[in-house]
């Protein structure tokens, strides 16, 4: 038995175990030389760095690039730490040991307030919370690449990987010049000692695989050469001729090509297929029937010898579909449904603060409303795609995945063989915004090489597949109420919402062995509403999780994305009826939270807050904390033919010490672009349990022409990294908001917007 | 046969991408007789005889095209699925419009980039358009 499986058997067994346990000092994430892929002329030090030859390090690469930048700043981590050019670390795709697993991502998921952990020591809570957490992620050791967590996690034993591979570089040189060790310099990928001998990491690797350094430190921040400065891209050259290697652009000998249809209407089934008329033209290999597997959608797949050919037969096969058991699914109803549930039910409580039913009796003056966010899809630019071999007992899988070791388990468990017979190579990621959270394609690509004599079938997605068959962001309503005295101050502020919950579902799909049958509360339902900076003196926030059959998933930003728009729309609501300026009012609440008011500040600075704007133009502005980090948006605003046009955006990003400058200006301006989509046109529509938008088309993004010129300013920290891939994401629909409302006078609480 | 799927899995040349299938992403765009197509809709027929180019032709690593050189420079690709079909139409528009205004740019760039790499691609065409004399 494993030790993790061990660990996760004693901790149905007694609670007294976990106690003994827990004070045990956490599992290393060192790893171990084998971890590493063993290749002639290089030598590994650890689980994460092997040193070549010439004196290149290669680096064991465990997160998957989406276009966020994680390659290039996990390998600054490295090469700092190694005091190597960054331009001499190469990387490796990492194995499926659980130090390469994401013990970050896990801990976000605790509900703790983040004003909690504001201050130079967090509380015991808080502290003994992410401990446990942590150490039974580190034993799961799942790999995954998303909750903006990539950096937050490697940068302590990442660091510490490389430093500790130093210093056994150090310790070589210093037994073979036979010098005292403190003497030795580390320069450029170069040891050296005053007496003139030098020699670079290569030649001393041999002699370092056997040392073991203790009590190795970390860089001084002030000795730091590359964290904090901006730095190129090693992926951009083949970004930009065409080399780079996604899923869909795997090309392998005697290589098959596969067209999936998969039911109409969500949760239905395949009745019967006639493939007769498919088979019979020109290039058509077979058509495969499709389970449902991993949360994929029944349907079947006709292979053939290109992506068209396939398509083309595809369309011809004559099917029978079926709705669900449970009747149709259709988004109007599961809004009034979400509606009534609002008003019926208790819901859980996830934060509460002083006396709010107090407060409301003795109100002069309650503030109301409601909102509403509507089913969102990813819609990546590179649909869904999956290429798999299955070969004398072997099944190799490529696939652009945020999850290479839950895309394994899925493959494995369809092949039915056991895990070390899968191999998953993850490709570049044409997109993933949580989309690639999923195993659902690698389900259906597994199914098909089953299927198929040996040869390697490629499975693409058309858009149409794509859009009808997402993880999408669940509808969620928001009741927030407020109560004013009679000097118009605000006593309360409650806020309830009802949705489903994510994260349950997602574990059920791709974690089945940890899901449970009862859904346990799910932070991702109250981001953005229980843990708000403001310092009104009773408050309470509660959910009620339901389960409506539309298959929902992580989408950028997750919960925060659609919170974020109902309590910044409801604070703005809150200034007006104050009579008080928007950025005045929040200052006025973030006196016991001078990080917000900091980051507010600088972004209502940089965009010239109060100032005369051009006639027809408005400002609106919203704060937000999400993944760590706090970000404050100003949206320079007008409105043309009731949609409105954000000219400019100017942000402000609070995310703890910053690893790359350029990157973390490069994912606000992602951000924002992919939540102005959402916010001016994104919605799911199911009518008759089928999906309405098909395409590009009738699911638009912000083109060019409409896209803002976008500001990032970071403030200047010395805390840990925080997440930066979708922080930027929540505050952008709220600003818009609030800037139509300052144009129009009408107060919009429902997405996508409209004038 | 649309030109996409003949030139992605006839002749393995992957640099074009798949984005939509009806035209609406620009992430397949090429260039029939230096002019940009959408390779998606584009029957294969109806370029028999006529040059087509992809971003496997752009530039090559020892001259890269001015834009490619403006792309690095300006960091522009996140995910970079949709940049051979933005890089494209950039360089379309620059073989007509050697100067552009951000109103040309506007309306000749009509791909869609999901990273929201858009004032990048912006900048960089600026940049191209400076360098080339």
């Amino acid at each position: 038995m494993k030790r993790r499986n061990l660990i996760l058997s004693g901790l149905g067994i007694t609670g007294a175990l976990i106690v003994g346990w827990g004070v045990m000092p956490a599992r290393s994430r060192m790893g171990k030389p084998d971890n590493m892929l063993r290749t002639e002329g290089e030598i590994a030090l650890n689980g994460w760095l092997k040193i070549a030859k010439d004196g290149g390090v290669v680096l064991a690469m465990n997160r998957s690039d989406m276009g966020q930048g994680i390659h290039n700043a996990l390998s600054m981590l490295a090469a700092e730490e190694l005091d190597v050019p960054l331009e001499r670390v190469r990387l490796e795709q990492s194995g499926h040991d659980a130090i390469y697993g994401n013990v970050a991502m896990f801990v976000g998921t605790l509900p703790f307030h983040p004003m909690n952990s504001e201050g130079v020591e967090k509380p015991f809570a808080v502290k003994s919370g992410e401990w446990i957490v942590g150490k039974i992620a580190r034993e799961l050791g799942v790999n995954a690449t998303g909750g903006s967590s990539s950096v937050k996690d490697a940068w302590e034993h990442l660091r510490l990987a490389a430093a500790t591979a130093k210093a056994s570089l150090c310790m070589a040189a210093a037994d073979q010049w036979t010098v005292p060790l403190q003497e030795i310099k580390v320069k450029d990928g170069v040891i050296s000692h005053a007496s003139g001998k030098s020699a670079h990491f290569g030649e001393l690797a041999k002699g370092a695989a056997s040392q073991t350094p203790k009590n190795v430190s970390l860089k001084d921040r002030k000795d730091w050469t590359l964290i904090g400065l901006p730095a190129a891209r090693a992926d951009v050259p083949a970004k930009t001729d065409g080399t780079a290697v996604f899923g869909m652009d795997v090309r392998l000998p005697n290589m098959l090509f596969a067209s999936v249809v998969q039911v109409p209407q969500i949760g239905g089934t395949l009745t019967s297929f006639d493939a007769k008329e498919a088979l019979a033209l020109p290039g058509v290999v077979k058509c495969v029937q499709l389970v449902s597997a991993a949360g994929s959608a029944p349907g079947f797949a006709v292979v053939a010898q290109s992506t068209w050919h396939a398509k083309q037969a595809a369309d011809k096969v004559k099917a029978q579909w079926a709705q669900r058991s449970e009747g149709a699914l259709d988004t109007k109803r599961i809004e009034s449904e979400l509606k009534e549930k609002l008003k019926t039910e208790k819901g859980f409580t996830f934060y509460e603060q002083g006396d709010v039913a107090k407060a409301e009796s003795s109100a002069t003056r309650m503030i109301e409303a409601q909102y509403k966010a509507p089913y969102l899809a990813h819609a990546t630019m590179e649909p869904m795609n999956c290429t798999a071999q299955f070969k004398g007992g072997l099944l190799k899988i490529w696939v652009p995945t945020q999850v290479p070791g839950l895309a394994r388990a899925t493959a494995a468990k369809i092949a039915n063989v056991s895990v070390d017979k899968v191999k998953v190579n993850v490709t570049l990621l044409g997109g993933g915004f949580g989309r690639r959270l999923e195993t659902d394609v690698v389900a259906q690509a597994t199914q098909i090489a089953m299927a198929i004599d040996g040869a390697p079938v490629q499975l693409v997605w058309s858009r149409e597949e794509d859009m009808a068959h997402d993880f999408y962001r669940p509808m969620h309503v928001a009741q927030l109420s407020a109560a004013l005295n009679a000097k118009g101050e605000v006593e309360s502020l409650r806020i309830k919402s009802a949705g489903d919950a994510i994260a349950p579902r997602w574990m059920s799909r791709v974690l089945p062995a940890l899901s449970g049958p009862f859904d346990t509360p799910d932070k991702t339902t109250a981001e953005g509403l229980f843990d708000l900076p403001y310092g009104f003196s009773n408050q309470h926030m509660s959910h009620v999780s339901t389960r409506m059959g539309v298959p929902i998933g992580f989408w950028r930003s997750v919960g925060h994305s659609h919170n974020a728009f109902f309590s910044e729309s409801f604070i703005d609501e809150l200034a007006f009826e104050s009579k008080q300026d928007p950025l005045a009012f929040r200052l006025s609440l973030l006196k016991q939270a001078p990080r917000y008011a900091a980051v507010l500040k600088l972004a209502a600075e940089k965009a010239k807050w109060g100032t005369a704007l051009p006639a027809g133009h408005a400002h609106g502005l919203a704060l937000h904390e999400s993944f760590g980090s706090i970000v404050a948006q100003v949206a320079e605003v007008s409105v043309q033919a009731g949609m409105p046009r954000v000219h400019r955006l100017v942000c402000a990003i609070d995310c703890g010490t910053v690893v790359n400058p350029g990157t973390v200006a490069q994912q606000v301006e992602s951000s924002v672009n992919f939540a102005l989509s959402a916010a001016l046109f994104g919605k799911i529509d199911i009518q008759e349990g089928v999906v309405q938008q098909t395409n590009f088309t009738n699911y638009p993004l912000v083109y060019m022409a409409q896209s803002p010129a976008v500001e990032t300013w970071i403030l200047p920290s010395t805390q840990s990294p925080e997440g930066v891939g979708e922080p930027a994401v929540p505050p952008l629909a709220p600003a818009v908001a609030n800037a139509m409302f300052k144009l129009t006078g009408q107060r919009i609480r429902s997405l996508p917007l409209k004038a | 046969m649309p030109l996409l799927w003949v030139l992605r899995d006839s002749l393995n040349l992957t640099g074009t991408k798949f984005g939509c299938g009806v035209a609406a992403c620009g992430a397949c765009t090429v260039h029939k007789d230096g002019q940009p197509v959408r390779s998606c809709v584009t029957p294969v027929a109806s370029v028999a005889g006529a040059n087509i180019q992809t971003i496997e032709s752009l530039g090559t690593p020892e001259k890269p095209h001015p834009l490619q050189l403006a792309w690095i420079a300006e960091q522009v690709p996140q995910c970079g699925y949709c940049q051979s079909g933005m890089l494209m139409a950039a360089a379309a528009l620059l073989k007509r419009k050697p100067k552009p205004t951000d109103a040309d740019i506007d309306e000749a760039m009509s791909n869609l980039c999901r990273c929201g790499t858009y004032q990048r691609v912006r900048a960089a065409i600026h940049r191209a358009a400076g360098a080339q004399t």
